[in-house]
């Protein structure tokens, strides 16, 4: 079942090495417990009811009704919340329940804690809320006016929540000197994340008053200082369990329905509760991917080097503020693309609406950006007449380049070695054949996109981790995971990566994952370096372990020898340490019970170093996360067929040529490529997230259109690895590079299909035929 | 709200008699969708899948006979089904996913009447009847006539479907469905159009019977269109000429799924597929 | 009411209001937490669970409808700890990512190969289309149940 394991080596092979994840095994089974799976002894049900409109004052709510139906235990509001009642990492502005104000229709307003679900739905329907209604407002542009009504009314800047500027080099006024331009007007939309297992979990207050909660989350830690600031209790009392979840996607990046468990906990009587929501009422509360609106001008000189972009990016973070401002500024580091443009101008800014509540979605921003750069540089290359690919690669960034927003790239930059991976394919190659035999009624085209994407957090929050590794008196090692495992197999990676340092088959280790009583503090699962940071920490503990566990079987030998036995001459094999020089060994388990328990287990705490190198502009961004470091880069190839009758759009062939540096488990890495990919893929063609004056339209997955497994192509993965020096193994992060290129690949596609180009959100089969009836094509044949 | 078992007609019209605001459950891939959603349950649920007589898929000599209680995987396996019926084959295997077919009935998705109904098209262009049963007797109706309007239908209270009856065309016909949705499969239409004709002499058409889905309150039909194309031929220049007619016969609606001139405009495009595929 | 059915092969009663969803008699009272809820109304195939060997969704089954049914879940394939040949495709070829529509998914393939013994990858995709996953873009799905056709049909690959 593993991959190829080279004993005579003495060596266990773990890195770089096909390996199934521990945890498909319980999974495949059905005996992994999700959050959801959890139905403690005695538990009642917690429900949320939420606003009635999208912007307005409540006045008074009247749960009293509600409180007296048979088998509701509880209806609680803001006035049973002792702390400040406000979530938000940097901007704290978003109340567990709503207090004065509601500013969307997601917004929760009061809690029901009951015996069933049939209780649960009565009494939220028995809450009278008496509102006073307050003008909305929808359009981020509209959000701008100085008439527009202020969703935060305490914050200096109205509805601007962060608004940057980046320039480099003679900025925007170079485009005179251009021999070309081009310029696109691009909006994209919301996109849901939808995974699978909805926001859930349970919670109990333990008997020495610890509030406890096992919950679907990406970030355990951080969720334990977010709790307890808002609801007034001391960090040190709640304890948070993140079991495997059943998908994430940054949807699960922060407080989701912590809070409600925590509250209700707080008022149950003594009983377990537990919330797991609907479909519908994920999409309704749920945060989304930001909407983007830009425009975006590039001039090239004679011939085809870049010289000059200047653009303007207004994003819709909805009615709070979330994780919007660090989206807003990966979004605004990466707008350029990676090209060397040595004249730039970058203004953006990110607006409160009274639309639903916009944060973190694989991607964070990158996405939108790279959608739109890469639509106006296959522009460029048509008003220029370069050839795409050619174009591209002229401009490429090299190690020791800056980027377009003056970030210093010091780090592997594989860019190049993606585009030269994309030209060799078949794919690139005979595109114009296969182009030109479409069949009747179809037209064919291929598009391509370079994208760049960094690696963690940036440098003004610490991108760290602290691992711990034990190994048990039976002689087994039990990894402990302190970064949640939202679908990506990254715990299964720590383990293999212990393995692989002890020389141990890491599929039979233990894993603990995330629990903050047990695991040690380390940073969110996010930001693709979920395997970066942790396993640099685990790199650390496990050669401490190894170390240790060499030294004291040394000792061991050496009263068998009878003369000392240096650390060196001791090597690890599965289940023993061996003297190689005797070839006496002492079996793990053996040496494990010969050490204290103090020193049975190691801990190791990493953080990432960063780029401190002074930005000449965009200041402002820097404590949101700019400049990075760790830069991950890709050539993304779509091939696509257009049907002229109905506009319908089949993606035939994508190719994803990927540099996350070296590749720790390659089927681990064609999952986070072809798992990002699928999603761009749904981004760009199918996923219309509807909403019209506040009201999410595509409500249910009747309406919000998920590719299924007819949708979605085989595709090709092409790794290009560098050895990233900071990086464990060379690594660098997968996460999110494969969605980052698809939507303007598939956007390039459609565009040399039909020769037009889709400038609003998804590109719908309607958009598409309105397009090619437009330029005559409609039911050619 | 009880859930119930009848094992025979009767049986089932006596426990309807006796629990007034219960509903029949074909497959129930529908009606527990709706209750779900609206939160309101009937007294009680009948259902019909284990009544014998209802199970019934007869191949007659003129006419197939599919009882309520078929499932749209057991018409998905019947042979006469895919070479006669060909355009109701193609409709069921776009329909949903194969653990809905499981459930779902073909009585089912002709009762729910929805404009979106896969198999609504084909079961028109074949002028296939429903068979109903109340306590008076038995009736049948046309399906044009029997469903009136978005999840209307001329279904009484004492009254229960108990099959529908497709006649078997003649030999020579041909037919196809073709559905536009938002995706590629578990898609509901946006538009559909179901195809049936016969060619006489040197490939003209001889006989042809058309029919949209969700571009109406109901089924569309366009006897304009059919009489247009009978006895021309399947050229390009013919069927765009009817796809004009087409789109001006129908009457589509804006949702959320598309608007009403995408509709309109996909209702006539899609003849076109008539002559791409007589290429194929 | 009383309820008889078979359950992973063994005979069971259980006592249960006749209109409850199948999905959650397994889940909240039979503890049989491997069949997951994701859409609630039909439309993602997460709630798979083969009832007479046929794929159905238990969102869209209430408890009376099981009386005198086979109903076979996730939790009662593998048998004697021994992986199901479709169950271990899926650890093999990678077919597992956050796993929510696992069960689901590897049950759909029960369903699709005893319909079609040596399906061609669009077959795969086509039949599965019913089975919305989020993480895999489905690729490796359609590896596993590839590779589970060949060792089922074939004996070998």
């Amino acid at each position: 079942m593993l991959g190829n394991k080279n004993m005579q080596n003495h060596e266990v092979r773990e890195i770089g090495v096909i390996a199934p994840r521990i945890d498909a095994l319980t999974k495949v089974t059905g005996a992994e417990n999700f959050a959801a799976d959890l139905y403690p002894e005695g538990f009642l049900w917690v429900g949320v009811k939420r606003s009635d409109f999208p912007h307005a004052n409540i006045l008074a709510i009247d749960g009293l009704a509600a409180s007296k139906l048979t088998g509701v235990t509880a209806v609680l509001t803001h006035r049973d919340i002792k702390g400040s009642n406000r979530l938000g990492i940097f901007e704290k502005d978003q109340p567990i329940l709503a207090d004065k104000t509601v500013r969307h229709y997601g917004d929760a307003v009061a809690l029901v804690v009951a015996e069933s679900k049939a209780a649960l739905a009565e009494a939220l329907a028995a809450i009278r809320v008496e509102y006073e209604l307050l003008p909305p407002v929808f359009d981020p542009e509209a959000a701008l006016e100085a008439s527009a009504p202020i969703l935060h009314p305490t914050r200096p800047a109205g509805n601007v929540l962060i608004k940057s500027e980046i320039v480099c080099g003679d900025g925007a006024a170079n485009l005179e000197k251009c021999a070309f331009q081009a310029t696109v007007k691009i909006r994209t939309g919301w996109q849901e994340h939808a995974f699978l297992e909805t926001q859930t979990g349970v919670a109990w207050m333990e008997e020495d008053g610890t509030l406890s909660m096992t919950v679907s989350t990406q970030t355990p830690f951080r969720d334990r200082l977010e709790l307890a600031e808002a609801l007034g209790i001391s960090p040190a009392k709640i304890h948070v369990v993140a079991p495997c979840l059943g998908g994430g996607f940054g949807g699960k990046d922060g407080v989701t329905v912590q809070g409600f468990l925590a509250l209700a906990a707080m008022h149950s009587g003594g009983r377990p509760v537990k919330i797991y929501y609907s479909r519908e009422e994920s999409i309704l509360a749920g945060t989304k991917r930001h909407p983007l609106r830009a425009e975006y001008t590039v001039g090239c000189d004679q011939d085809g080097v870049l010289q000059t972009l200047s653009c303007r990016l207004l994003f819709d973070t909805g009615a709070y503020a979330s994780l919007g401002s660090e989206v807003f500024a990966l979004a605004m580091e990466h707008a350029g693309g990676p090209y060397r443009i040595p004249n730039v101008s970058i203004l953006g800014s990110a607006v409160y609406t009274n639309n639903p509540v916009s944060s973190a979605f694989r991607g964070f921003g990158v996405p939108q950006a790279a959608a739109v750069m890469e639509q106006v540089i296959d522009e460029l290359a048509k008003a220029g007449g370069f050839d795409p690919l050619e174009l591209r690669r002229k401009n490429a960034v090299r190690r020791g380049d800056t980027s377009p927003t003056g970030v210093l790239l010091t780090q592997t930059t594989g860019i190049l070695e993606c585009l030269d991976q994309l030209e060799r394919h078949p794919l690139w190659r005979q595109r114009t054949k296969w182009c030109e035999s479409a069949p009747a009624f179809k037209r064919r085209g291929v598009g391509i996109a370079t994208i760049y994407h960094s690696v963690g957090f940036g440098p003004a929050i610490a991108d760290y981790a602290n691992a711990k590794l034990e190994i048990l008196t039976d002689g087994k090692f039990r990894v402990y995971a302190g970064v949640s495992d939202m679908g990506q197999g990254n715990a299964s990676t720590y383990a293999q990566i212990a393995g692989h340092i002890l020389c141990q088959p890491h599929e039979i280790m233990d894993l603990v994952l995330p629990d903050t009583a047990r695991t040690l503090p380390s940073a969110s699962s996010s930001a693709s370096r979920t395997t970066f940071t942790y396993g640099n920490a685990m790199i650390g503990a496990a050669e401490l372990l190894r170390d240790r566990i060499r030294a004291r079987a040394a000792l061991m030998i050496s009263f068998q020898l009878l003369h000392s036995v240096p650390i060196e001459e001791i090597e690890l094999l599965p289940g023993v340490a061996r003297h190689l020089p005797s070839g006496r060994s002492v079996p793990l388990s053996l040496v494990a019970t010969m050490m204290d328990a103090s020193e049975r287990t190691a801990t190791y705490s990493y953080t990432c170093p960063v780029n401190n190198q002074p930005i000449a502009s965009g200041e402002n961004l820097r404590m949101h996360g700019f400049p990075h470091r760790v830069v991950t880069y890709g050539a993304q190839l779509v091939t696509v067929e257009v049907d002229t009758l109905t506009g319908e759009t089949a993606v035939c062939d994508m190719l994803n040529c990927v540099d996350a540096g070296r590749v720790l488990n390659p089927q681990a890495y064609e999952q986070q490529v072809q798992g990002g990919a699928a999603q761009g893929l749904g981004y760009a063609l199918f996923e219309e997230f509807a909403v019209a004056d506040g009201r999410i339209l595509t409500g249910d997955f009747s309406t919000y259109i998920l590719p299924t497994a007819l949708d979605v192509p085989d595709m090709v993965t092409e790794p290009v690895t560098p050895d990233e020096k900071d990086g464990p193994f060379g690594m660098k992060g997968v996460g999110e590079i494969g969605i980052d290129g698809v939507f303007p690949a598939i956007a390039n596609a459609i565009a040399d299909a039909t020769g037009v180009r889709i400038t609003a959100e998804t590109m719908s089969a309607e958009k598409v035929l309105a397009a090619l009836r437009q330029t005559g094509q409609e039911g050619r044949p | 709200m009880d859930v119930l078992f009848p094992r025979t007609l009767e049986e089932l019209q006596k426990l309807r008699a006796e629990t007034p605001g219960g509903l029949v459950m074909e497959g129930g891939t529908d009606l527990l969708v709706k209750i779900r959603k609206t939160g309101q349950k009937p007294t009680a649920i009948f259902c019909i899948e284990r009544i014998a007589e209802l199970q019934r898929l007869d191949v007659l000599d003129d006419e197939i006979v599919i009882g309520a209680a078929v499932t749209l995987q057991q018409l998905l396996e019947c042979d006469t089904i895919k070479t006669e019926l060909t355009a109701l084959f193609e409709a069921l295997s776009v329909l949903a996913s194969p653990p809905v077919r499981h459930s779902a009935t073909l009585v089912g998705n002709v009762c729910t009447a929805s404009p979106a109904g896969d198999t609504l098209p084909p079961l028109y262009v074949f002028a296939a009847e429903v068979e109903i049963s109340n306590t008076s007797g038995r009736r049948r109706q046309s399906i044009a006539e029997f469903i009136t309007g978005p999840g209307k239908t001329t279904l009484q209270p004492d009254e229960i479907v108990t099959a529908v009856r497709v006649p078997r065309p003649v030999d020579g016909t041909h037919s196809v469905y073709y559905k536009v949705g938002k995706r590629k499969a578990m898609a509901i239409a946006v538009a559909s159009m179901a195809a049936r004709f016969e060619f006489g002499e040197a490939g003209a058409i001889k006989t042809i019977k058309m029919a949209w889905g969700s571009v109406g309150p109901t089924v569309v039909g366009a006897i304009g269109v059919e009489a247009y194309l009978a006895g021309g031929s399947l050229s390009v220049d013919c069927l765009r000429e009817a796809g004009r007619l087409a789109s001006a016969a129908v009457c589509p609606i804006d949702d959320v799924r598309a608007s009403a001139d995408y509709r309109r405009q996909v209702t006539g495009n899609l003849l076109l597929r008539l002559a791409r595929d007589k290429r194929d | 009411m009383t309820l008889n059915f078979i359950l992973n092969g063994k005979n069971l009663s259980v006592e249960t209001s006749p209109d409850r969803r199948v999905v959650d008699l397994l889940r909240e009272d039979l503890g049989l937490s491997g069949t997951k809820e994701c859409c609630g109304s039909g439309e993602c195939g997460a709630c798979t669970i083969l009832v007479d060997g046929e794929s159905r969704l238990s969102c869209l089954m209430l408890a009376a409808q099981l009386e005198g049914r086979t109903l076979l879940t996730i939790e009662g394939l593998a048998s004697n700890g021994e992986l199901h040949v479709v169950q271990q495709a899926f650890v093999e070829h990678g077919a597992v990512q956050c796993g929510f529509c696992t069960p689901g998914m590897v049950l759909a393939t029960l369903d699709l190969l005893r319909r079609i013994p040596d399906p061609t990858r669009e077959e795969v995709r086509r039949e599965l289309s019913g089975n919305l996953c989020r993480c895999t873009g489905y690729q490796k799905i359609v590896d596993a149940v590839m590779a589970a056709a060949r060792t089922l049909h074939g004996g070998m690959s």
